[in-house]
């Protein structure tokens, strides 16, 4: 009994041990980015500075106001320690800069938290959607906030048109640009590809005629898995969408995404049947799980350096998940441009975070806008590239005036395409309503990839879905 | 169930032991080899897991683990460590030692305050006469039957803002809960786990405290000691062994626990578990997945210490029919 209590001692002494550690890491890092000003007189002489209302008519600029000592919460989608170390990078050049005490924590599971953490009265500063439809859900219920006057003239200042009208919400704008993806890309092994005598498709046609070429060659064209944990099926929406953009048009692609035009309608069944039927030639397709539904979408790295197959069409972020040491651009695996129904159009389907605020308060709004500018996009390409010892870093922005030379050729490419897009849309199952867009789109995708289900029935059941 | 009935357990001790005794010859025949199979079987995963966590990213995506011999020759890179200084090594995020520090500061408090809490409770429940006492047992165990999901959108609310009363017709607002603004803070998490565990761990201890023989507490009560006497002399040394069991139970659904540490923590990154911190590991489109291998190891080292520390009280808590005093 004597042995017990001394084990209880001891566990009990460990975690009073470990609370005191916790929360002298508060102050340790609180000391790390403010300088030693005491805290307490400016609080005061903040308060009347600030005009209490919300909307767009405060100006709130950081030279005014000493916001030493007071601290700022983010959170966001991107938690491995790459990412979200280096946006805690980004973060702490400007915290250094305004004494300010600034915060990133990502989860995986953001979209299911920021639910918790908003119904439970305790939502972050600033919160990153990787969802606009997600903003506008929140922005329609008033969790969030509009930008005050100076933040969206930073924003508009510095980002194309297309991004900032993703974060603009039944006109007002709540969201800044914060991280952009590039999705209309096809990865390929360029050294082999030019030996084997082929050409860069420029036109959709192209690329099918490139897809039979290749067959009758005696290779694999696609690599494609579609598996991603609970999120399977989403590789397939992208297809569909990336494929609408370009046969029906971005106005068809508005209506389709707010549902005027319905899933079974023969236009978005045709898509359907247009990708299926390419994706069900024998032959066609490399899937080194067996079926393209049980191959996860990150494992087509390998096979595409191996030479398993030869295209791969995937997102700019999918650098990231090449083997290690495989080389980038034309020496190694290249990307084109997924080609548009005629060689002068080039439709791009984007994806990217946006930062919304929670809290209207000055050191809240130094931060969003922070988010827009060229420093923060910088800094966080530097520190991130560095956390991947130099290979590509996955992060993409598309701010206007950022200074490229921190990219790598083949990401400057991408920013390229971006900020040069004639015509450029959000990934639509992420505006679409959750129910759909993070729900029946991804999993009767995925019955009509496997063959359970004709495409008659699984748009039927995902028009049935719409909430 | 009447008040007057004396607990069963202090009588049936006979049965019980025969009882005991053909299920113990029964297992006894069977072959040593079967049970050797199972305990394979059973250990297969976590051996792969294991032999995973030494194994470079591009290995473990294309090969299963039982390849790892050549994982040099296939070019995947050969066994390291790599996987385990990722995760235990120092970073702007805070990294994995930050989240045992606060996995300790949980499980630790959350465990302690349910046992100090249950022993009283099932003490009384056990042997103090008053009115009502079975309706209100009956009460306490059947909130066993309430999943601990529905409440906690609701308990977050109330760590958050507070609970707040407005009473009808006289239009006046009592505060049932005051705002401590405990939402994102470890006591938030101790609550709540307390109050989740409470039912249970009053049922598992009162079904051991009431089957202590009864002449024990009538001699005491004749030699002059009150109730708290009684129930520090004498229920307190012989529970040791169900204290113990429930320790163990009550560490390990602590220290494992995810959703509930999510829910009241939520983006405060300081204050996060371990097994958070892990989740979040893999990054947002899972391309670090193969660190979750090496997180799990790291995170299954303190539940082993403590099952062994305590594991003679475990296996005494779940046989033991103790009779002697």
């Amino acid at each position: 009994m004597k042995r017990l209590r001394n084990v209880v001692m001891l566990l009990l002494a460990f975690a009073l041990l470990a609370a005191a550690c916790s929360s002298s890491d508060d102050g340790g890092e609180a000391t790390d980015t403010t300088a030693t000003t005491a805290a307490p007189t400016t609080t005061a002489a903040t308060e009347t500075t600030t005009p209490p209302d919300t909307g767009g008519d405060t100006t709130t600029t950081a030279g005014e106001v000493d916001l030493t000592g007071r601290s700022v919460t983010v959170f966001g989608p991107e938690s491995s320690d790459e990412e979200a170390g280096a946006i805690q990078d980004a973060l702490n050049v400007l915290a250094a800069d305004t004494g300010l005490r600034i915060i990133y924590t990502g989860a995986r599971d953001f979209s299911d938290q920021i639910n918790a953490q908003a119904a439970g009265g305790n939502p972050p500063d600033i919160a990153i959607f990787p969802q606009p439809g997600k903003l506008a859900d929140f922005a329609r219920q008033e969790f969030i906030l509009p930008l005050p006057d100076d933040v969206t003239a930073t924003v508009n200042d510095q980002w194309p048109e297309a991004f900032v009208a993703f974060g603009n919400v039944d006109g007002a704008q709540y969201g800044v640009p914060n991280k952009a993806d590039i999705k209309s890309l096809v990865w390929y092994d360029k050294p082999s590809f030019d030996a084997a005598g082929y050409t860069v498709p420029t036109t959709l046609d192209e690329l099918w005629a490139l897809t039979a070429q290749i067959r009758d060659d005696g290779g694999t064209p696609w690599c494609i898995g579609i598996e991603s944990g609970p999120a399977t099926g989403w590789t397939f929406t992208d297809w569909v969408e990336d494929i609408m953009l370009r046969v029906e048009g971005p106005d068809f692609y508005d209506q389709w995404v707010s549902n005027e035009i319905k899933f079974s309608d023969d236009r978005v069944k045709a898509i359907w049947n247009t990708i299926l039927d390419e994706w069900n030639i024998p032959g066609n397709v490399f899937a080194a799980g067996g079926s393209i539904a049980a191959t996860p979408f990150g494992d087509n790295g390998q096979p595409l350096v191996d030479g398993d197959c030869v295209l791969h069409r995937q997102a700019s972020f999918y650098s990231a998940f090449l083997p290690e040491g495989t080389v980038t651009g034309p020496e190694g695996i290249d990307v084109f441009f997924f080609p548009g129904d005629t060689a002068d159009n080039k439709p791009v389907l984007g994806g990217g975070t946006l930062a919304a605020s929670f809290k209207d308060a000055p050191e809240v709004w130094v931060v969003m806008d922070f988010f827009a500018t060229a420093e923060y996009a910088e800094i966080r390409q530097a520190a991130q590239t560095e956390r991947k010892d130099g290979s590509l870093s996955g992060f993409l922005s598309a701010n206007t005036q950022q200074d490229l030379s921190v990219y790598q050729p083949i990401e400057q490419s991408f920013i390229t395409l971006l900020t040069e897009a004639s015509v450029l849309r959000f990934d639509g199952s992420d505006l679409m309503p959750a129910a759909v867009g993070a729900g029946s789109f991804w999993t009767e995708g995925t019955s009509a990839v496997n063959g359970d289900k004709s495409v008659d029935d699984a748009t039927a059941a995902i028009d049935a879905s719409w909430p | 169930m009447t008040t007057t009935k004396p607990p069963e357990t202090s009588y049936g001790i006979g049965e019980t032991k025969q009882l005991t005794g053909r299920v113990a010859s029964l297992l006894g025949q069977i072959p040593t080899w079967v049970l050797w199979f199972f305990v394979v079987v059973w250990t297969i995963p976590t051996l792969g897991l294991f032999i995973n966590s030494f194994r470079t990213r591009d290995a473990q995506r294309n090969s299963g683990w039982w390849m790892f011999w050549q994982d040099g020759a296939n070019g995947y890179g050969s066994l390291t460590l790599d996987n385990y200084s990722d995760v235990l090594g120092t970073s702007a995020t805070g990294g994995l030692a930050n989240g045992l520090l606060n996995s300790m500061a949980i499980a630790v408090v959350a465990t302690i305050l349910p046992i100090a809490i249950a022993a009283f409770a099932a003490y009384a429940f056990a042997w103090i006469d008053f009115k009502g006492r079975d309706t209100l047992f009956i009460a306490t165990v059947a909130l066993l039957a309430v999943p601990s999901q529905v409440a906690l959108i609701p308990l977050l609310q109330m760590y958050a803002g507070g609970a707040h009363l407005t009473l009808p017709l006289i239009d006046k607002t009592i505060t049932v809960f005051p705002d401590l603004g405990l939402a994102g803070t470890i006591p938030a998490v101790w609550l709540t786990h307390t109050g989740f565990a409470l039912p249970f761990a009053i049922f598992l201890l009162h079904n051991y405290i009431s089957g202590l023989p009864r002449d024990l507490f009538e001699s005491a009560r004749i030699d002059g000691a009150d109730h708290f006497t009684i129930f520090r002399k004498l229920v307190l040394p012989l529970s040791i062994p169900v204290l113990a069991a429930f320790t163990i139970f009550q560490f390990l659904w602590t220290w494992n626990d995810y959703l509930i540490a999510l829910t009241m923590i939520g983006g405060n990154r300081q204050a996060l578990p371990a097994t958070v911190v892990i989740a979040s590991l893999a990054g947002e489109f899972g391309r670090l997945e193969h660190l979750l291998t090496a997180g799990a190891f790291v995170i299954t080292v303190v539940p082993l210490v403590v099952f062994f520390a305590l594991q003679r009280f475990f296996v005494r808590g779940i046989t033991a029919g103790s009779v002697k005093g």
